[in-house]
């Protein structure tokens, strides 16, 4: 598994061409990319910073992708995760998954996506014209993560 | 011992707590948060939040009647927002 946690800003069609590139056996590859958007709730945003816990989260989002890899049989998954500050325009987080099959690569993006969305050990403050603020999963993510474990 | 506050919480401990000396009579995580109550309670208020977790080098711990010492790290996690 490749997961990497930085603070540099990263090119997801670079990283997803050289990801698709270390398997023969995989027919399917299938990538989620989410980006820094400029504004959320009709309010601009100026900058997102992602804090994390050293060593912690890096291990965390191993063990989380370990987990999906096992449930859906993937070949390979990758995490690239900014922290940080970040802009909008880039690209916060790229899940990628290599499988035989198509079906099984796409599952394996989306319960991978849901489990860093409530389980990794991130921290995101946004900031905007009336200040900084920290942002807390919604209900709706923790009842996506629980349906993701029930189907898993 | 060794306190980590994230996110939010570190910004309501302010750049001296990490630093503050528990006591040693602070055998427990339970012990670590009627310090904290006292040490600073808008920061325990925040922490007692039924989605915080707390991490005992860097494992998430559960059960506030674990033991924790001089050595330990002890980290205070508010609930994750990453992806």
């Amino acid at each position: 598994m490749r997961i990497r946690v930085t603070e540099e800003a990263f090119d997801p069609g670079a990283e997803v061409t050289a990801f698709a590139g270390s398997r023969r056996d995989a027919g399917a590859l299938a990538n989620f990319v989410g980006y820094c958007r400029d504004e959320t709730r009709g309010k601009p945003v100026q900058e997102l910073f992602i804090e994390q816990y050293p060593g912690f989260t890096q291990k965390e989002i191993e063990r989380l992708a370990g987990e999906v890899a096992r449930a859906q049989g993937t070949l390979d998954l990758m995490v690239v995760h900014r922290v940080g500050p970040i802009r909008p325009g880039e690209a916060i987080v790229l899940v990628a998954a290599l499988h035989a099959h198509r079906n099984q690569a796409f599952e394996a993006v989306r319960v991978l996506m849901d489990y860093l969305k409530t389980d990794a050990p991130l921290w995101k403050r946004e900031t905007g014209p009336d200040g900084a603020r920290w942002i807390e999963p919604t209900d709706h993510d923790h009842a996506r993560r629980s349906r993701a474990e029930e189907k898993a | 011992m060794k306190l980590v506050f994230l996110g939010r919480f570190r910004e309501i401990a302010g750049p001296h707590m990490s630093d503050m000396a528990v006591p040693c009579e602070v055998k427990t995580l339970s012990g670590l948060q009627d310090f904290l109550t006292q040490a600073h309670p808008a920061l325990a208020a925040a922490l007692a939040g039924v989605r915080t977790q707390v991490a005992v080098n860097q494992v998430i711990v559960r059960d506030p009647s674990h033991a924790i010492g001089d050595a330990d790290e002890v980290a205070f996690l508010p609930p994750m927002s990453g992806g």
